[in-house]
């Protein structure tokens, strides 16, 4: 399944959160997202994130011009 | 020869600022707004916790240098490629150079249940009217439960949303209803303020003040009947008195052509530039576009101020700065400084900060004239975020 891409790159306040959640309420049970970020704080942010909402990371990966974290919705 | 028209959307700071920084003897310069009127919208924030009874508002046209023309007219359709923009009331507008400037339009019928709330209670970002009915309903609160927060990631002026809680915390103090009275200040972000460097400074303020905080709380459905706010991640939340700020949308205008906004109606502009994409003739500017960083007066104003130079035939670009006054309350605040290439430093909030905050109120008026702008050359040196993380930030 393909990945919706979630594109934050550069945002910083309030940075890559405000995309992803926005992202989310349009999500579905199923989908791949996948957030592309060069704040740091998202590892740690989209993992919180996760946690609370009952969803998936599946991969964090470091390019060297960005972040990306793919995300599995689980629940909506 | 002709004079290149430069039409201008909406005559907030974005809008004014740019058509006070067009030569008028080399541009024709054209504002056109829907309303009269021209609001400081940061005051909201004391009509709605204070009772504040400041005028804050101000003719359009008394705002525009000699030369630059103001007409009052809603603008419904633009077409990019026929360089022309249609008003519901004049007709149409022709122009070589665009600017769109029509800022965010809030859309409390996003979010079921939230239509209800805003009519009756208001907010503190919105309007002057829907402010002054907020503090109708906080002076005569009497005690309980207050539910403070946005209703949606994407707001206006980040800091405002934890700023209405502080102020909403002090007056309560002040009147004696503290102990009554629980404070819980809902957010979608995973923290009080969602940049981690300035939430290192404001979290300990907000533990000793009492106010409780709800993160990840991405509002679903308000039900007003059962007193309740249910959250996308699950929670819910009963209260006495909600203060709700409603999610914001683009603009309601029908751009051709349409792939030039985003899902919630912002315009895709180039993030340095502010050329809406795909086009090298038209710009926007300010809370309408979808340029990653905060949606505030500064950004407007700085945005503005390069897309003027650009115009003008100068290089110019913008570098992402944000610069938001953050009133932490009992006298004291600070400012969330980053831009594109800087995270937010930890700036600390004192008194003196404060008073460039009130006194940024009163200045207001001359910023958008451009008869301010030395004093912000010299403020934006001294402060830029490497110099502030340099000093703020190693010292951790
Ligand atoms: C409570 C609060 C506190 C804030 N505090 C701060 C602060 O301390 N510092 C800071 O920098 N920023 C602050 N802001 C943010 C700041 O007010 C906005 O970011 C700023 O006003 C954006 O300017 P703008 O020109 O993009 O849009 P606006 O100022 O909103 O102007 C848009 C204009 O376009 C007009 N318009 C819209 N649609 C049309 C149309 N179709 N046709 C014609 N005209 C149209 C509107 O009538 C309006 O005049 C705060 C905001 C709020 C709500």
């Amino acid at each position: 399944m393909e990945a919706k891409i979630i594109d934050s790159r550069g945002a910083a306040c309030p940075g890559p959160i405000t995309d992803l959640a926005k992202a989310y309420r349009n999500s579905k049970v199923g989908d791949i997202l996948e957030l592309w970020a060069t704040d740091k704080g998202v590892r740690a942010d989209t993992q919180a994130w996760a946690t609370k909402t009952g969803n998936e990371i599946l991969e964090v990966k470091e390019d060297p011009d960005k972040i990306v974290v793919r995300i599995k919705i689980n629940k909506r | 020869m002709e004079m290149k028209k430069v039409l201008i959307i909406g005559g907030g700071g974005g809008g004014l600022i740019l058509a006070n920084h067009l030569d008028t003897n080399e541009y024709d310069v054209t504002v056109v707004d829907k309303s009269d009127l021209h609001f400081y919208q940061p005051w909201f924030l004391y009509i709605a916790f204070k009772g504040s009874k400041r005028k804050i508002s101000r003719p359009i046209g008394e705002l525009l240098k000699p030369g630059a023309n103001f007409v009052k007219d809603e603008i419904s359709t633009i077409n990019l490629n026929e360089r022309k923009a249609y008003g519901s009331r004049k007709g149409i507008y022709n122009y070589d150079y665009l600017a769109i400037a029509t800022g965010t339009v809030p859309d409390p019928d996003q979010i079921p249940g939230l239509r209800q709330v805003y009519d009756e209670y208001g907010d503190y970002h919105t309007s002057v009217w829907n402010s002054e009915k907020l503090w109708s309903h906080i002076s005569k609160f009497k005690g309980g439960t207050i539910a403070i927060g946005q209703s949606s990631p994407t707001c206006k002026c980040p800091p405002s949303l934890l700023e209405g809680a502080f102020l909403l915390e002090e007056h309560l103090r002040k009147v004696g209803l503290r102990d009554k009275t629980r404070i819980v200040f809902f957010t979608p972000f995973p923290r009080a303020y969602p940049a981690e460097p300035m939430n290192k400074i404001v979290e300990p303020m907000v533990h000793e003040r009492g106010i409780e905080v709800m993160p990840f709380f991405d509002v679903d459905t308000i039900d007003d009947q059962k007193k309740t706010i249910t959250s996308l991640e699950g929670e819910s939340l009963k209260y006495d008195l909600p203060i709700v700020v409603p999610p914001c949308r683009g603009t309601k205008m029908k751009i051709i052509p349409e792939t030039v906004q985003d899902e919630d109606r912002f315009i895709k502009a180039d993030k340095k530039l502010m050329k809406i994409e795909g086009f090298d003739d038209a710009f926007a500017i300010g809370d309408c576009n979808t340029l990653p960083t905060s949606k505030t007066g500064v950004t407007a104003h700085l945005e503005a101020m390069a897309v003027s130079e650009i115009i003008q035939g100068r290089y110019s670009e913008f570098n992402g700065r944000i610069n938001c006054p953050f009133d932490t309350a009992y006298g004291k605040a600070t400012f969330v400084i980053a831009d594109y290439n800087n995270p937010v430093a930890p700036y600390p909030p004192t008194k003196v900060k404060h008073m460039m905050k009130m006194t940024m109120a009163r200045i207001y008026w001359m910023t958008l004239m451009g008869t301010a702008d030395p004093i912000f050359e010299q403020f934006f040196k001294f402060t830029t975020p490497e110099k502030l993380n340099k000093k703020y930030a190693s010292a951790e």
